[in-house]
């Protein structure tokens, strides 16, 4: 059966009878799945948490840049979610998607740090945009759309500001962000709908001159 | 942009320009940090777990138990303390007699003299 997010485990690695304690860097790249890995955490195996992180870390920063618009915050929203799934790693059940698991636990770290009032400034986010070897012309168009992106990011309600960047960004399954949320699918498809409708309003036509 | 509000596809074009926006500078120093932080970080043992879960649980059995018992001996004191009140019977017993009920200023000081002991 193919879950989302957990590939299969037809590997010679998996298959092995005798499976040595700490996974090899190289098994944990592509053929190892999350939920492997995370049984691997749960044994102690800390470097099996890494391989977690660098497959997860920068949705997961994505996420909490949604959530919390500044980028010093949203980093630590994700070391606390982190560590507090490391901490947490032994409750995982293997037979369920690991994505949603871990992104609900940042994506509740960045609802709590903005709800306990942490968040530093909310400043727009759009210098990151890279745009390189543009004329003056085309950089003032990228300049304005990083800055009606983020101006329409900011009007978005916090679920739906993250369901679309789960769906459109980090192209996870209505499914997924669903359990991440904690709502129905129906929901998941409403929120990426009015977030969609709202962006489109948002950027105008300025992104068909970005193609 | 190819953006459809009923349009239930991901949309590339949003997408790049979502993840451009929220990547962030510098991905691998942020990758480092949270595998620093990871790795700098012991998982509490079983026993540590237990004894985290336990101690605020002990600490609210201890509060309610002393609840519990400080609103028993209320209770009792109170039993106690209303016992004044049952001194309204005890009038003077040749108003008892008196087929006449008691005005209402012997009925009060009656009631005072009862409190007063």
């Amino acid at each position: 059966m193919n879950r989302p997010g957990v590939r299969s485990r037809h590997t010679t690695y998996l298959s092995t009878a005798q499976r040595p304690q700490r996974l090899e860097r190289a098994l944990r790249t592509s053929d190892v799945d999350d939920a492997e890995l995370a049984q691997a955490a749960a044994r102690g195996d800390s470097d099996a948490f890494g391989g977690l992180i660098e497959r997860h870390a920068m949705a997961a920063r994505r996420a909490a840049r949604a959530i919390l618009r500044d980028e010093d915050d949203a980093d630590d929203a994700v070391q606390e979610g982190m560590l507090a799934a490391w901490r947490a790693i032994e409750r995982y059940d293997p037979n369920r998607p690991f994505r949603p698991w871990l992104m609900r636990i940042v994506v509740n770290a960045a609802l709590d740090a903005r709800r306990r009032g942490r968040v530093r400034h909310a400043e727009p986010i759009a210098e990151t945009l890279e745009s390189p070897g543009l004329g003056p012309d085309r950089l003032a168009d990228a300049t304005l759309l990083r800055a009606k992106l983020d101006a329409g990011l900011a009007a978005l309600p916090e679920r739906q500001r993250i369901a679309l960047v789960l769906f459109d960004a980090e192209g996870w399954g209505h499914a997924e962000i669903a359990a991440t949320l904690g709502v129905p699918e129906g929901t998941v498809r409403s929120y990426v709908f009015h977030a969609r409708r709202a962006m489109r309003r948002a950027l105008g036509t300025l992104a068909e001159g970005m193609k | 942009m190819t953006m459809s509000p009923f349009d239930h596809q991901r949309d590339e074009e949003l997408g790049r320009l979502l993840r451009e926006q929220l990547s962030g500078s510098r991905p691998e120093a942020f990758l480092e940090r949270m595998r620093l932080a990871v790795a700098g970080s012991a998982r509490p043992n079983g026993m540590e777990v237990l004894a985290g879960w336990a101690r605020p649980r002990v600490m609210a059995l201890a509060v309610a138990a002393g609840l519990l018992l400080w609103l028993g001996a209320w209770f009792t004191t109170s039993e106690f303390s209303s016992e004044p009140g049952v001194t309204v019977a005890s009038l003077p017993s040749h108003k008892l007699v008196n087929p006449q009920p008691p005005a209402v200023d012997e009925i009060m000081a009656a009631l005072l003299a009862g409190g007063g002991r």
